[in-house]
């Protein structure tokens, strides 16, 4: 086990090296002149001119610029916005807990709504519950999250208060008049919809295919109760597939929720990236990238980690390919 | 005398969207302590639905015994409630099913999957369990059980899959193991040893064995009595020697005649049965085995031959079994040679 997770450890040098050189080479193929974006509009002889460019060590050849790039990476220098004039680092040090936050706040909803919903639904096949569940769950994925959000507040935050009914925070993440926990709701509501219908279904579906096995029959063959057959034979089976999206899907909510944020106007990294993109603050994007990119490999290899506690068959890792 | 399981006109059928699958219909036989009932048939004959019958475990979303009865030491199982039928099943009737690669869970080490029914039925802790388990495993011969039982079941080969699911059948002690088809998914040398195991086990424990099989090889070296099954229905029922000897049912007939004979020496042609098992859901009207049979008489296609004693004990679900000049001829060879 260790052996696999030093073996993946390492896969991910040449990946996240790989990821470096693309973002290093869009620096130098995105057009514009890096001097007049930080000088903005005044006007510099040519002295001026190399004097920066010298200060800025573009001057170098670019093997080189690329050398200094990785050399101040591994020391945790993602360079300085060129708006905000702050580091880069501390940036995102402020923001990312924000987005933590709603991410883990989305996907505790995703475990126990959709793996809830999805086990009901698979052993009361046909029931009026299956019937919500499925029907819930294919009107769900196909809403368009921004317009849920947006539906969202119009009814609990606008329409609730002008009926005297208690409501919720519309936007922000703080207020004097709400408690913090109170503006988490519908954000973290929002942001699980989409995935907290899929697992649901996967869920479903994997429970009714695996009960479908012969060992489940065997199981019944020992004289175990029907409860005994789900929970214990059949549950740890069907999870598999569940814990790869929802450990996918935490990856991808980890690299911020740019619809979401925006919609309910939450400073998290994806609405930071998305607004920095709009204002060409290219060291904040680059800098974005590469703490998701890290953020993500982290939470594969976790994921990929947690399949060997499910299925033995892939505990020594090593072996294979 | 009550028998340790009776099974009389057992009716089986699924109710599917194209209609009602008869899978067994009206099935009878008998069962005594430390006996082995080989039972023969084509796939899809109602051998497998039979044994599922007696565990209790057809689904009751798709079919039910709709008929007959299934007696276990004189208490019918039939009407049994579910937690009456868990008490029984795995503990007094074990079933080994057909294929070991499909049938353990993959994500339980062997020796839990063992232990599991020993602690269900007898209230062992954990660790008296798996401790258990491991004899068991060493029962079944398999090397090295202590370790092997930590074992996860892809780490096992085939054959050794199926010793741990005659382990995991015998953990506590049933009257009755099932067999469906134990040894069909193994290499033919595994098959031999597998059932070498079943009947030392046998001679150990005492338990009777139903062995389903398609292989009247191993019924013929190891059963006392013998079940035919054709199209869910019973065809012969007799002690071995007798339905291999002394044949009665044109389908028994058929099914020895497509045997390849290593003792005959001249090539002679094997000579299978003609046709196809029909579908159970349109059983032929009259014998359900008149379409293939080589002697149909008119009264076959009107009328069900019922299961009857033809001689001693012997029973045969034909109308002219035991009629003296109705015997097995190269009649049912004619026009196969092509």
């Amino acid at each position: 086990m260790l052996k696999y997770i030093v073996r993946r450890v390492l896969q991910m040098v040449p990946v996240f090296l790989g990821v470096t050189i693309l973002l290093f080479v869009l620096t130098v193929v995105i057009p514009g002149d890096p001097i007049a974006m930080r000088m903005g509009e005044r006007n510099m002889t040519d002295a001026q001119r190399a004097s920066i460019r010298k200060a800025l060590g573009l001057d170098k050849p670019l093997y080189q610029q690329y050398g200094d790039y990785l050399v101040r990476l591994s020391k945790g220098d993602l360079g300085e916005s060129s708006r905000a004039r702050r580091p880069v680092l501390s940036i995102f040090a402020d923001l990312y807990p924000n987005t933590i936050r709603l991410a883990l706040a989305a996907i505790v909803i995703e475990i126990i709504i959709g793996i809830g919903a999805g086990i009901i639904s698979a052993i009361k096949r046909y029931s009026f519950m299956d019937v919500l569940v499925t029907l819930s769950t294919s009107i769900l994925v196909s809403l368009p999250v921004f317009w849920l959000g947006l539906m969202m507040q119009l009814l609990f935050g606008i329409k609730f208060k002008e009926w005297g009914l208690p409501y919720l925070p519309v936007v922000n993440m703080t207020s004097d008049q709400f408690p913090p926990w109170a503006h988490m709701i519908m954000p973290s509501i929002v942001l699980a919809s989409v995935s907290t219908a899929y697992v649901a279904r996967i869920m479903r579906s994997q429970l009714l295919e695996v009960m479908n096995q012969d060992y489940i029959r065997t199981a019944q063959a020992k004289g175990l109760s029907p409860s005994a057959v789900i929970w214990k034979h059949g549950l740890k089976n069907a999870m598999i597939p569940v814990v790869t999206f929802i450990g996918l899907d935490l990856g991808a909510m980890m690299s911020g929720a740019i619809l979401t944020e925006t919609v309910f106007n939450w400073p998290g990294i994806g609405y930071m990236v998305y607004q920095s993109i709009l204002q060409r603050d290219w060291p904040v994007v680059m800098g974005g990238v590469i703490i998701i990119v890290f953020v993500v490999m982290i939470i594969n290899l976790l994921v990929d980690i947690s399949y060997a506690f499910l299925d033995p068959r892939i505990r020594y890792g090593a072996e294979s390919s | 005398m009550t028998h340790l399981l009776e099974v009389a006109g057992l009716k089986t059928h699924f109710f599917t969207q194209d209609g009602v699958v008869r899978a067994v219909d009206g099935v009878t036989f008998t069962l005594d302590a430390g006996q082995t009932l080989g039972v023969v048939g084509e796939s899809g004959s109602g051998k497998s639905v039979t044994a599922l019958s007696i565990m209790g475990l057809i689904p009751a979303a798709q079919g039910r015994v709709v008929e007959g009865d299934i007696r276990f030491k004189g208490d019918s199982v039939v009407g049994m409630t579910e937690d009456q039928m868990r008490a029984i099943r795995g503990n007094r009737i074990a079933m080994i099913f057909q294929d070991p690669m499909t049938s353990l869970n993959p994500v339980f080490r062997v020796g839990v999957q063992i232990a599991e029914s020993l602690r269900v039925h007898k209230g062992m802790s954990k660790a008296d369990a798996n401790q258990r388990a491991v004899e068991l495993l060493d029962l079944v011969g398999i090397p090295h059980p202590s370790e092997r039982a930590r074992d996860y079941p892809h780490q096992f080969s085939g054959g050794m899959r199926q010793r741990a699911m005659i382990a995991m059948a015998l953990a506590c002690d049933p009257d009755i193991l099932i067999a469906d088809e134990p040894t069909t998914a193994l290499d033919v040398t595994i098959q031999a040893q597998i059932i070498d195991l079943m009947m030392s086990l046998q001679d150990r424990t005492g338990s009777a064995i139903v062995m389903i099989t398609h292989d009247l090889g191993v019924v013929a070296d190891i059963a006392d009595n013998v079940l035919v099954m054709y199209a869910g229905h019973p065809a012969e029922l007799g002690a071995a020697d007798e339905v291999f000897y002394k044949p009665q049912h044109p389908y028994t007939w058929g099914l020895l005649d497509s045997l390849p004979r290593h003792d005959v020496t001249d090539k002679t042609e094997l000579c299978p049965i003609k046709g196809q098992p029909p579908s159970l859901v349109n059983v032929p009207s009259g014998c359900p085995f008149h379409p293939r049979c080589p002697y149909v008489k008119e009264v076959c296609r009107t009328m069900v031959p019922q299961l009857r004693d033809i001689e001693g004990g012997h029973m045969s679900a034909c109308h002219f079994s035991g009629e003296p000049g109705f015997t097995r001829t190269e009649m049912a060879c004619a026009g196969v040679s092509s």
